[in-house]
């Protein structure tokens, strides 16, 4: 259905508005990322902080486990052969491993509870407030946001907080442990370790950069490739078919060549971080080993290591850092997140139109039908829009015509309570229309709109508005609309599901099946948008005579429209010149 | 799943070489690690034995030390090679699938054809693909390098540390983790397919929603849709909760497998030490290496609880299936002396010659679009002869060369105007492109714009609805065809341009047969006759 609240132009362009934080000075940026920081951790801090402690209670017991098997194989080199206690070490680095293995599958599921959590209560809002107070943001923008970039907030929650609080705490206990036995090797992770948060901080932007170019090239790719399909009827027709799948080929091709390019560089940083950790790994092995053989007497508090000592440094060493590059790789986790909060931060700030009421069902508003205007100015974003006044009785039938652009549309918007009113009253049946009365109000109404959008229903389901009704009830009113015909040549008849493009009926059509659809609901007012723009003489003529059949049942007519021949046919006219004509 | 099959073979033959050398390096990455724990804990466990036998001295410590050295430096090395590698291989495969998709929808009917502008149709397809596109990275690729990683380790192992913990370390990693992965594929492939169903069937309501905003609150049926929303959210989440649940199960198995394999190989190894006197130091390597093997299985989970998603996409985007009106044999030439177009239907009956302009004329929805659509070989049909031969007796090469149409709803495509007139004829000179602008008097316009190379946005954003369209129409010109179909060439233009552009038409083309359906202007010079259109 067409947007009528929001003339073209006055919602926050999308794009304009995700540039605003980019644009803002470092305070202010600082600022916002606070706010996303409120926004999306704060509310799941605990939830983030259980699995945090679960996950370092599962890093912490990875010691234990090494020393089992420094115990048994250091046992082995001093003769200690029983089988027992390879059975015994055994026994202890399984029972550790399965606890370890549980403690990480609960705090797994935490921390999903965390992301569910939160993505479930971004949805709702988006849910709760996009089509009672839309902001201008396109409906496809809007799911791809709710649907498809909601869950981007996922591995932001669950892996780079738990990163972040693994990172503080089992490095500095490793770090320890290893200055207990030796303080070289204590030395060798002192300065290999803090050398990754450093170079974190330089891969990370770029891993982040590069990541976002990957998700950009395939972005480009799709929609190249979503530009190339829907052109498909016309490039089959003009027998360009072959040509433009080499076209798209050659293209992707140079997409590809000049991610890697990017690529490149950027990997080329992530690894100098792997590199730092197997430096450090192979320094603290050859450092051990040479300890061992008695060729190397410093670096561990004067009385050499023991094999056991050796064997359990050699295996805590690769843990130490790991958390730092899980932490690295979580890192553009949070990038893509704070990118999907900036963009609900704009979405937030986008000024809203408010419908009057609730959108739910009603009992009809008592009384005989009468609707009035009185100095009324519109509400819109940026804007307030002067309306006509205007009296219109039961069976009643008035014409709004004017340039376009002068508001027509928005003054049957606002006469359906679907555009708030800041000066002025309209009054509906006798009451004011408000809050109260709007839903009720509502429901003696049907709108026949410029552009009709069909949902996935079959077409008797549409048509009937869910209610029950006979075949031979809908077929009456498809004859007074002159809609008969419609029906009957398309394949599967009433049964047809229309969807999003309306394929297969000529937008003519589909008003007359509109207007089938307000007698079906036997409104007592029927608003009409411009019911015969963009049809051919013909066609328009049919829909006009619908619409005074209509009001021959009774019906008040209200009708936007610059078309004199249908103006003609009305009881009265308001000419709109964009003055207050109150 | 045979789709997925499909889909993978397709893939896979994208770019055979690069991917062969991004699953070497993978495997090289593996056996580096496992090689480098291994290593170092013979290593260590070695100079130990020797300290305690005080025989440090003659211990040769520069080969296994130099060699800890280059397996971690040329793990890294490797590391990145692989990246490299398979990041390349993988957007050559995307390319692949995309290509492929693309050939195949464009053999699709008119119907089908005019669909894909629909969102709803791009964003499945889309989606489709997006599933698949893991399919390399994260399963077929690990699941290759892990198999033959460990049939190295095996054989290394084996000659190393001795059967017995070459054989405990096999048989407890490969059926287990064949187990668990299986397991996991099976208990997600019930969420993962739903999970993505109704995320799809969300973004849909979502549309919906919004785009019915008043008709919605008018009926009084807001707040339900909402609530209806929020039900399939709940649905949507629930199912990737489960999945999460199957995966959280499946990564917990795989950690508990690698403990188990870790603590056989120190039972195997030590048992060894003690009952055939094997070296300690080569007993331990077992140790070392299980607990390095864990890099093979662990990573993956992630694609095999995918599986169901990419099943689903598979069959969607199967590249096996043929779609109708596949490619065919047919006429080549005209059947001399037949008229360039002669129709013989209940609806219409006419024939067309060279020269000769026929409007079209009916209140829409009597069948237009649909006989232009018959008579361009995308709709199926009886009683339509094109120099005698019925539309789908033509090859699809020879129709399209005699046969130019203008559908109701043309599409441009992002790029230049050149690239756009390139559709139509690829070869033709800057003049014979600027005089086909002129024919449709678009030439001003073009020249303000910066000439043929100025860009144009998505669909061709940036050009009015009139101008975009006398666009498309410059197209047909540059076909220069038998049989011109117009479908309402004249919408969005206002009467002068309009009756320019025909004027200008029939000069460029005279000796081509025009047919046009029009809501008017159907009494211009150009037309030779008019024909009102009656209801099949």
């Amino acid at each position: 259905m067409q947007d009528v609240a929001l003339p073209d132009g006055a919602g926050l362009d999308p794009e304009t508005a995700q540039a605003v934080p980019d644009a803002a000075p470092p305070g202010d940026r600082r600022a916002a990322r606070a706010a996303m920081q409120d926004r999306i951790i704060a509310p799941v801090k605990p939830l983030l902080r259980r699995a945090g402690l679960l996950s370092i209670l599962s890093g912490l017991l990875w010691p234990v486990q090494a020393a089992a098997i420094a115990w048994a194989v250091s046992g082995w080199a001093s003769g200690a052969l029983a089988l027992e206690r390879s059975l015994w070490a055994a026994g202890i680095f399984l029972l550790c491993g399965l606890i370890r293995a549980g403690l990480d599958r609960v705090a797994g599921g935490i921390l999903y509870r965390a992301a569910d959590e939160t993505i479930a209560r971004e949805r709702e809002l988006l849910i709760g407030r996009e089509a009672r107070r839309p902001g201008g943001a396109g409906s496809a923008a809007v799911a791809a946001l709710a649907v498809q970039k909601l869950p981007l907030l996922h591995p932001w929650i669950t892996r780079y907080h738990v990163a972040m609080l693994r990172t503080s705490v089992i490095p500095l206990v490793y770090l320890a442990v290893a200055f207990w036995f030796s303080w070289a090797i204590g030395v060798v992770l002192l300065v290999a370790g803090p050398l990754i948060p450093v170079f974190m901080a330089l891969v990370g932007m770029a891993a982040e950069d590069a990541s976002r170019r990957q998700m950009d090239e395939i972005g480009d790719m799709n929609s190249m490739l979503m530009d190339r399909l829907s052109a498909l009827l016309d490039i089959r027709l003009l027998g360009a078919r072959a040509r433009a799948a080499e076209d798209f080929e050659t293209r992707a091709d140079r997409l590809r060549e000049k991610t890697m390019a990017v690529l490149r560089i950027a990997f080329l940083s992530s690894t100098v971080l792997e590199l730092f950790a197997a430096i450090g790994v192979a320094m603290v092995a050859v450092f051990v080993g040479f300890t061992l053989l008695g060729e190397v007497g410093w670096g561990s508090w004067g009385n050499g290591l023991t094999l056991y000592e050796g064997i359990f440094l050699l295996l805590i060493a690769p843990e130490f850092f790991q958390p730092l590059r899980d932490l690295a790789a979580a890192w553009h986790d949070r990038a893509s997140g704070v990118s999907v909060v900036e963009e609900l931060e704009a979405m937030d700030a986008a000024p809203r139109v408010a419908l009057l009421g609730e959108g739910a069902q009603a009992t009809p508003l008592p009384g005989p039908l009468s609707v009035s205007m009185r100095g009324g100015v519109a509400f819109l974003p940026g804007r307030a829009l002067p309306l006509p006044d205007l009296d219109v009785g039961a069976g009643q039938s008035l014409a709004l015509v004017g340039p376009s652009g002068v508001g027509k549309s928005t003054a049957l918007s606002a006469l359906a309570g679907l555009v708030p009113l800041v000066e002025g009253r309209i009054e509906v049946c006798g009451q004011e229309l408000n809050a109260g009365t709007a839903d009720g109000w509502r429901a003696r109404l049907a709108v026949v709109p410029q552009r009709v959008h069909f949902p996935d229903l079959p077409l008797s389901d549409w048509l009937s508005g869910g209610r029950a009704m006979g075949e031979s009830t809908i077929t009456e009113a498809l004859d007074l609309a002159e809609a008969r015909a419609v029906i009957d040549r398309l394949p599967e008849g009433l049964q047809t599901r229309l969807g999003e493009s309306g394929g297969g009926v000529s937008g003519g059509e589909a008003r007359r099946l509109m207007i089938a659809r307000a007698v079906l609901q036997d409104a007592d007012l029927v608003l009409a948008d411009e019911p015969t723009a963009d049809l051919d003489a013909l066609t328009a003529d049919r829909v006009t005579r619908a619409l005074r059949r209509l009001q021959g049942q009774g019906a008040a007519l209200v009708v936007a429209t610059h078309d004199p021949a249908l103006a003609g046919e009305i009881d009265a006219q308001i000419v709109m010149t964009g003055e207050n004509e109150a | 799943m045979r789709a997925l099959w499909r889909v993978l073979k397709l893939l896979l033959g994208a770019s055979p070489k690069a991917m062969a050398r991004g699953a070497a390096l993978a495997v090289t990455v593996l056996l580096m690690g496992v090689a480098l724990l291994g290593l170092s804990g013979w290593f260590i466990t070695a100079t130990g034995l020797a300290g305690l036998a005080g025989i440090g001295i003659a211990f040769n410590v520069f080969q296994p030390s130099a060699g800890v050295r280059l397996l971690a430096l040329g793990r890294t090395a490797a590391r990145y090679g692989e990246r490299l590698l398979t990041h390349d291989a993988t957007l050559r495969a995307l390319a692949a699938l995309r290509v492929d998709l693309l050939r195949r929808q464009a053999r699709a009917g008119g119907r089908a054809l005019a669909r894909l502008r629909s969102e709803a149709t791009l964003t499945r397809i889309l989606a489709d693909v997006d599933a698949l596109d893991g399919l390399v990275l994260r399963l077929a690729l690990p699941v290759f390098a892990a198999l033959l990683t460990h049939a190295v380790v095996f054989a290394m192992l084996g000659w190393l540390a001795g059967w017995p913990v070459a054989l405990t370390v096999a048989a407890i990693y490969l059926p287990l983790a064949a187990l668990v992965l299986a397991l996991l594929a099976r208990s997600g492939m019930a969420p993962s397919r739903e999970g993505e169903r109704e995320a799809q069937a969300l973004r849909r309501g979502m549309i919906d929603m919004i785009r019915d905003r008043e008709a919605l609150i008018l009926g009084g049926q807001l707040a339900a849709r909402e609530t209806a929303l929020r039900a399939g959210d709940q649905r949507a989440r629930a199912a990737s909760g489960a999945l999460d649940r199957a995966e959280r199960r499946a990564g917990a198995r795989l950690s508990a497998l690698v403990a188990l394999s870790v603590a056989g190989a120190l039972v195997a190894g030590g048992w060894l030490a003690q009952a055939g006197g094997l070296d300690p130091a080569r007993a331990a390597i077992g140790i070392f290496v299980a607990l390095a093997l864990a890099e093979t299985v662990l990573p993956l989970r992630r694609g095999f609880a995918e599986l169901g998603r990419m099943v689903d996409a598979a069959s969607r985007v199967d590249p096996g299936a043929s779609a109708p009106g596949d490619d065919r044999e047919g006429q080549e030439t005209e059947r001399a002396e037949a008229p360039i177009l002669s129709i013989d239907r209940p609806e219409a009956r006419f024939t067309l010659n060279r020269g000769e302009a026929l409007a079209l004329e009916g209140p829409s929805g009597v069948g237009k679009t649909t006989l232009l659509l018959r008579i361009a070989g995308l709709m199926a049909g009886e009683g339509i002869a094109i120099a005698g031969h019925a539309p789908e007796n033509w090859t699809e090469g020879a129709l399209r060369a005699r046969v130019a149409m203008l559908p109701q709803r043309s599409a441009l495509i992002a790029g230049t105007i050149r690239d756009n007139l390139a559709l139509a004829a690829p070869e033709a000179t800057d003049d014979t492109l600027l005089q086909a602008l002129q024919v449709v008097a678009l030439d001003a316009v073009v020249r303000d714009r910066g000439g043929l190379d100025a860009r144009l946005g998505e669909s061709g954003a940036g050009l009015s609805g009139g101008q975009s369209r006398r666009l498309a129409l410059a197209r047909c010109v540059l076909r220069a065809p038998d049989l011109l179909l117009l479908d309402e060439p004249t919408e969005g233009l206002d009467l002068e341009t309009a009756t320019r552009v025909l004027d200008n038409l029939r000069a460029a083309l005279p000796d081509s047969a025009i047919l046009a359906t029009l809501h008017r202007g159907g009494d211009h010079v150009i037309f030779t006759e008019r024909l009102t259109i009656s209801r099949p």
